[in-house]
């Protein structure tokens, strides 16, 4: 029995054995499954919330599957931002490219974001930190909802007028504020010239006009031969007058539409003695010395003849006119750096530093009074300068009141001149001094 | 602490700031002051002379800010100094300032008298000189570049040639032209202001090369003083011989 029982007690345990195998086998087959469901809705979940494509069932490992997809999602999320920031630096290029300032102020007014224009008002100084000093009192107005503009007159140097808007951001995240600082000053010179002009060609035209008429009107009720004969040349002058200023207007506008096609070569040294040559009568009338110090070599431009005598003479004129009496004119020939250049210098009354920006104007003059005196139609130096434009050159000028001017034609130069043939530099000292006629000091002049 | 450190440094930008302001201001009136003077401009020159009182409240906010750092924060070395240094600048600025008021004055009382173009000529040039040396002093003072603060002293010598070449064209126009004395005496003042801009300038170089090193171009002469004392120089090599020197 006890046998038996052993017997039987040996199958229990050997069933019992197997069973608990068969068991731990099947519960780790259930557990696996319940694991790989497990990991399978997890993957499912997962790859549901990140919105990617749902995994075939069966295919390969899930984790594995879902890694690539992460990585792959993450590409693309990469590309994304990097087209962000494409774009944002797109925006920024093209907020670089405003001629006008712009900064943006977040809630706290610190700067969030500006374009290069308006990197010369961070940390600013001199005039600069004025306009930041403005450009801080209107930003806390626009924090607070209201857009505001102002003007400032600068007085430099250089002289400048900006304007500066402020208005209100009220874009999603959190408020803000936009400034942009505007330089208008070329836009208002601009408008000065053009009302100027206006009034200037009314006055210099209407005023002989004016004149001739009324004069003509005392004339014809004059008995007296000897008043009648000066009002008569009160007349002619005045005609003498008014005719110039004509001719000028259409020398003007004749050279402004000028085609470049009847252009041959002309020597800027010959040229310019001719034009001292017709001046020297009048100069010497006012015991005014012309000097002309050009370069030994050919000072060839390709130009119109006519038009740059009557540059030159232009000239020259106005240095005679503003010239003191018994002072010296110089005149400087010279070729620098592929360009021709011709300097003519007065030691006259020359021009207050307000208005020499303004001189080459039609009809500006510096002062008013004396313009009837002098007798010249205002048109002289616009002559010059449309001239200088024609020729693809430049006309400049430098000046000190009481010490004199300095106008500068340049042109460029042909090309056939060797490159190392250049005439002594017109701003060499050595030149200065050897003009014994000048009362002035050579180095102050201009420094 | 670190916290409080930092506003004290944004405190200390914020004082560098404003000055730098203030100097703008002046170096703005230079210009517009003598542009009064040489158009006659009456409406300018009033607008200028009240434009000062903008000027004296930005000085006077400054300097309370400053003495509220030392009271509140006691700064230290470099620090200390460059508080100090911004109380003087004030000062010096502020006064410039109102040197151009008194050429926007000065224009008001020789309304009507005409100026020879030499005389204009010299004013310009000794107007774009004095608000040439104002604004290198407070690049001095922003770039804490002592050797520039030092060579304003140098630079200021330009404009003091400038002022005797034009004393000596007024006693010209006073003599062949036909400028008055009162004019010709009012204008021999606006060139003592605009010499004293550049005076002022000078102080303001100097000031910042005490800030940035600590030492004063007058403490050369203060320890010569000492020195004298001290040694009880014979009376033959004392440069202040038998002067205020006491030997004990």
């Amino acid at each position: 029995m006890g046998f038996v029982f052993g017997v039987t007690g040996g199958a229990t345990a050997v069933i019992a054995a197997a069973a608990a195998v068969l068991a731990f086998g099947v519960s780790w087959m259930v557990a696996v499954k319940v694991v790989r469901r497990s990991e399978r809705s997890r993957v499912y979940d997962t790859s549901l919330r990140l919105g990617l494509e749902q995994p075939e069932d069966g295919v390969g490992d899930n984790i594995e599957w879902l890694m690539m997809a992460i990585d792959r999602s993450v590409r693309e999320m990469r590309a994304e931002s990097v087209e962000a920031g494409a774009e944002n630096s797109r925006l920024q290029e093209a907020m670089d490219s405003l001629p006008e300032a712009v900064l943006v102020f977040d809630n706290g007014a610190s700067i969030v974001g500006r374009n290069t224009a308006a990197e010369v008002f961070i940390e600013a100084r001199h005039s600069d930190a004025l306009i930041s000093a403005a450009v801080t009192e209107l930003v806390a107005d626009a924090l607070v909802g209201r857009s505001s503009s102002r003007t400032i007159e600068l007085f430099g140097p250089p002289r400048r007028t900006v304007v500066i808007t402020t208005n209100p951001l009220k874009s999603g995240s959190g408020t803000g504020a936009v400034a942009i600082i505007e330089d208008i000053t070329e836009r208002r010179r601009l408008e000065a010239v053009r009302t100027d002009f206006v009034a200037n060609i009314s006055h210099e035209l209407k005023t002989p006009v004016g004149a001739i008429s009324l004069l003509a009107e005392t004339l014809l009720a004059e008995d007296d031969p000897a008043v009648a004969d000066r009002l008569a040349n009160r007349i002619l002058s005045e005609a003498i007058r008014v005719g110039h200023t004509i001719q000028d207007l259409l020398e003007l506008s004749q050279i402004e539409i000028d085609e470049p096609a009847e252009f041959n070569i002309v020597d800027i040294g010959d040229l310019a003695a001719e034009a001292a040559d017709r001046i020297r009568p009048a100069a010497e009338q006012a015991s005014i010395t012309i000097n002309l110090t050009g370069s030994a070599s050919a000072l060839s431009v390709r130009g119109d003849r006519r038009q740059l005598l009557s540059a030159i003479s232009n000239l020259l004129d106005n240095a005679l006119k503003y010239s003191d009496k018994g002072s010296a004119i110089d005149v400087f020939t010279t070729v620098e750096s592929s360009e021709v250049l011709i300097a003519i210098v007065d030691r006259g009354i020359g021009i207050p530093a307000r208005d020499i920006e303004r001189v080459f104007e039609r009809f500006y003059r510096v002062d008013q009074a004396r313009s009837r005196q002098t007798g010249g139609t205002g048109l002289g130096l616009a002559i010059v300068r449309h001239v200088a434009v024609n020729h693809r050159g430049t006309v400049d000028v430098e000046s000190r009141l009481g010490e004199g001017s300095r106008f500068t034609l340049r042109l460029p130069a042909l090309e056939s001149i060797d490159p190392d043939d250049f005439g002594p530099s017109v701003f060499d000292p050595e030149i200065f001094d050897s003009n014994q006629s000048s009362n002035l000091e050579p180095g102050r002049l201009f420094s | 602490m670190p916290e409080q450190r930092k506003s004290f440094h944004s405190e200390l930008d914020e004082i560098r700031d404003e000055i730098v302001q203030l100097g703008a201001l002046v170096s703005e009136f230079i210009p517009r002051g003598t542009e009064v003077l040489l158009t006659n401009d009456m409406q300018g020159a009033l607008a200028l002379i009240e434009a000062d009182d903008q000027l004296d409240a930005l000085t006077l906010r400054i300097e309370e800010q400053c003495y509220n750092v030392l009271a509140l924060q006691h700064p230290m070395a470099s620090d200390l100094r460059s508080i100090v240094t911004a109380v003087w600048l004030t000062g010096e600025l502020e006064r410039s300032g109102d040197l151009m008021v008194n050429v926007a004055k000065a224009a008001r009382r020789i309304y009507g008298a005409t100026l020879d173009p030499k005389l204009k000529g010299l004013i310009e040039r000794m107007s774009e000189e004095a608000s040439r040396l104002v604004k290198l002093s407070l690049d001095a003072y922003v770039e804490r570049n002592a050797s520039l603060g030092a060579a304003i002293d140098d630079i200021d010598d330009a404009l003091d040639a400038i002022h005797g070449d034009y004393i000596e064209a007024i006693f010209e126009s006073h003599a062949t032209h036909d400028l008055g004395l009162q004019a010709a005496v009012q204008l021999a003042l606006v060139g003592r202001y605009y010499e004293r801009i550049g005076d002022h300038a000078v102080n303001i170089g100097q000031r910042v090369q005490y800030m940035v090193t600590g030492w004063l171009p007058e403490q050369t002469g203060a320890a010569r003083a000492k020195a004298r004392a001290s040694f009880e120089l014979p009376a033959d090599l004392d440069p202040l011989a038998g002067g205020g020197v006491d030997g004990t």
